[in-house]
């Protein structure tokens, strides 16, 4: 017998933390997502975001500073700090191969505002997924942190 | 005087044409189809820097367009990126697997649109 596991679809800009057995999934093409991980805790979080830097003082989490750092604050809430955490960085695609060749793409800004997030409050990336020229379907099982990537 | 971008919108409904106008202002050179047919003739013979697409429209939707600018020598590497209230994420995937380059759900956030617009044409 299977024991029917919860599955959420994260949109642009919204997160989520768990500890109980459950997949988040989302979709990317540009946007970043960043998975965190407790192994010892069994819990887990994900987002979703769309641009690097929020403008002026706007607390939206479809900004990757505010997304990243709410990530954080989130597993933090659930008993994790950060060294507890282990991090996957996914997405951030140039879904155009022309483009491939520019630096100031908009997904590798997203991709570098979660690893200098991540970096500022110390918590190791044991993986990045970015780049590229696909979009991604994203799943990430808690509480074993495994995550499943598919190239679109 | 600089050259303006050319941005091509397709769009069946007036009032999202009027609402995405708006948030492009005069910084674009506009052109403007209001199915994914009418698109692809407009698109072949203008050469737009840029696309905004619907996805739900008559003739030709906003997937089969995409496609079908894809198979086009001439406009395989113009950014495309599809404006739709569909936000399932089966059409999500269903978009990016069709070619298109960005994904923006309405109703459209302006900050949003135009940071996306501004980095696919390299402003």
């Amino acid at each position: 017998m299977t024991t029917a596991v919860d599955r959420r679809y994260l949109h642009p800009g919204q997160l989520a933390v768990a500890h109980s057995p459950c997949t988040l999934a989302t979709i990317l093409g540009s946007c970043v997502a960043v998975s965190l991980h407790d192994a010892g805790r069994g819990a887990g979080g994900l987002n979703h975001f769309l641009l690097p830097t929020a403008p002026g003082s706007e607390g939206s989490t479809r900004y990757g500073d505010v997304a990243t750092q709410r990530l954080i604050d989130e597993m933090r809430r659930l008993g994790s700090k950060p060294g507890d955490l282990v991090a996957t960085v996914i997405g951030g695609a140039c879904v155009l191969d022309a483009l491939q060749a520019r630096q100031a793409q908009l997904g590798l800004n997203n991709v570098r505002m979660a690893i200098a997030i991540l970096g500022e409050a110390g918590i190791r990336i044991e993986r990045q997924d970015t780049g590229g020229s696909r979009g991604r379907r994203v799943a990430f099982h808690v509480p074993d942190g495994t995550i499943d990537i598919k190239s679109l | 005087m600089s050259v303006r971008p050319r941005v091509l919108l397709v769009d069946d409904a007036a009032t999202a044409r009027f609402a995405l106008a708006a948030i492009l202002g005069d910084r674009f050179e506009l052109h403007v189809a209001t199915d994914g047919r009418a698109a692809l003739t407009l698109a072949r013979g203008i050469l737009p820097h840029l696309v905004l697409m619907d996805v739900v429209m008559p003739e030709m939707n906003g997937l089969e367009a995409c496609r079908a600018m894809r198979e086009q020598p001439e406009l395989q590497a113009v950014p495309i990126i599809l404006v739709t209230a569909q936000d399932d994420e089966w059409d999500v995937e269903a978009g990016y697997v069709s070619g298109c380059t960005d994904y923006v759900v309405k109703p459209v956030d302006r900050v949003e649109l135009l940071t996306k617009i501004d980095s696919w044409l390299g402003a």
